[in-house]
């Protein structure tokens, strides 16, 4: 897609996107973490005893949401991406996110 | 005589909910603030050393409040939480010094774990990635971030919806703290 005048002007917003998506898909793995364990579907091992399997779940979804980061930060670095959409995706995987983390939800499964 | 006013649980407790988490929000709301009141170069113009000031200003705002929120996470999940949830022996009938049975025991106070402790386990982590995000964006941009509308407009909201986060867990937090509080 061709930039239009305003996007060849404005500053590039890869590496800002990049930083941006990488937080909602972080967000989003949380949720998902916490949902699969409610569902007994898998549940992420304790890696501290002491804090249970809380300490398993949110590792593994910062170690999600770096490994995002770095992924899409080598590929959007330096470029101008479409950030409307991009962040219209990050609010979605935010609430999604949040959504999967409420105890209510789980009673549904 | 114990003459400690304060247990250390109790003092880990107040820095993980008043000082870390309290800080967090108030780095929050100024930053927001500064987001809306903070007046913009035009984004042909150089910016000028006032522009400069002020988003060095904002960016170190904006990686204060990312410190801060993964301290009190971090400080949360392995500091406070485990001897919250610390199992109490068998047939121990005062349960005061065991936060999450105490509350479980009591129909009237369970909502406070199953709810609102649930929720404080893993929320606040995902307020930490957005709160770093923005640090990031603040880091790498500088004046940019207050002159360009998308980056400005971005930055808001995610900072917006941190806030909202932090302040409902916080709120839970007060909440489980006032019912049975770890001492």
């Amino acid at each position: 897609m061709a930039p239009n005048d305003d996007q060849a002007t404005a500053p590039a917003v890869g590496t800002a996107m990049a930083a941006i998506l990488a937080a909602g898909i972080g967000a989003f793995a949380m949720g998902l973490f916490v949902i699969l364990n409610e569902a007994g579907v898998f549940a992420a091992p304790s890696l501290y005893g002491p804090s249970g399997g809380v300490s398993g779940r949110t590792t593994f979804a910062a170690i999600a949401w770096l490994i995002a980061w770095v992924v899409l930060h080598n590929r959007w670095k330096g470029q101008q991406v479409e950030s409307g959409r991009v962040f219209a995706l990050t609010l979605v995987l935010v609430g999604l996110g949040v959504l999967f983390c409420l105890p209510p939800l789980w009673g549904l499964l | 005589m114990n003459t400690l006013l304060f247990s250390s649980e109790s003092i880990w407790t107040m820095l993980h909910g008043l000082v870390l988490g309290g800080g967090a929000m108030l780095a929050l709301a100024a930053a927001l603030f500064a987001m809306r009141a903070m007046p913009a170069t035009p984004a042909m113009d150089a910016p000028d050393a006032r522009a400069r000031v002020q988003s060095r200003y904002l960016t170190g705002l904006l990686v204060a409040i990312a410190v801060l929120l993964w301290l009190t996470v971090i400080g949360g999940t392995y500091i406070v939480f485990p001897p919250y949830r610390a199992t109490p022996p068998e047939g121990l009938t005062d349960l005061s010094q065991y936060p999450r049975a105490f509350l479980l025991s009591s129909p009237g106070t369970a909502w406070l774990h199953r709810f609102g402790m649930e929720v404080k386990e893993h929320v606040p982590w995902i307020a930490a990635m957005l709160s770093t995000a923005v640090a990031f964006v603040g880091m790498q941009y500088r004046t940019t971030l207050l002159s360009d509308s998308r980056l400005r407009r971005m930055s808001s909201t995610m900072l917006a919806i941190c806030f909202a986060l932090v302040a409902g867990v916080a709120l839970l937090g007060v909440f489980i703290n006032k019912v049975a509080p770890l001492e």
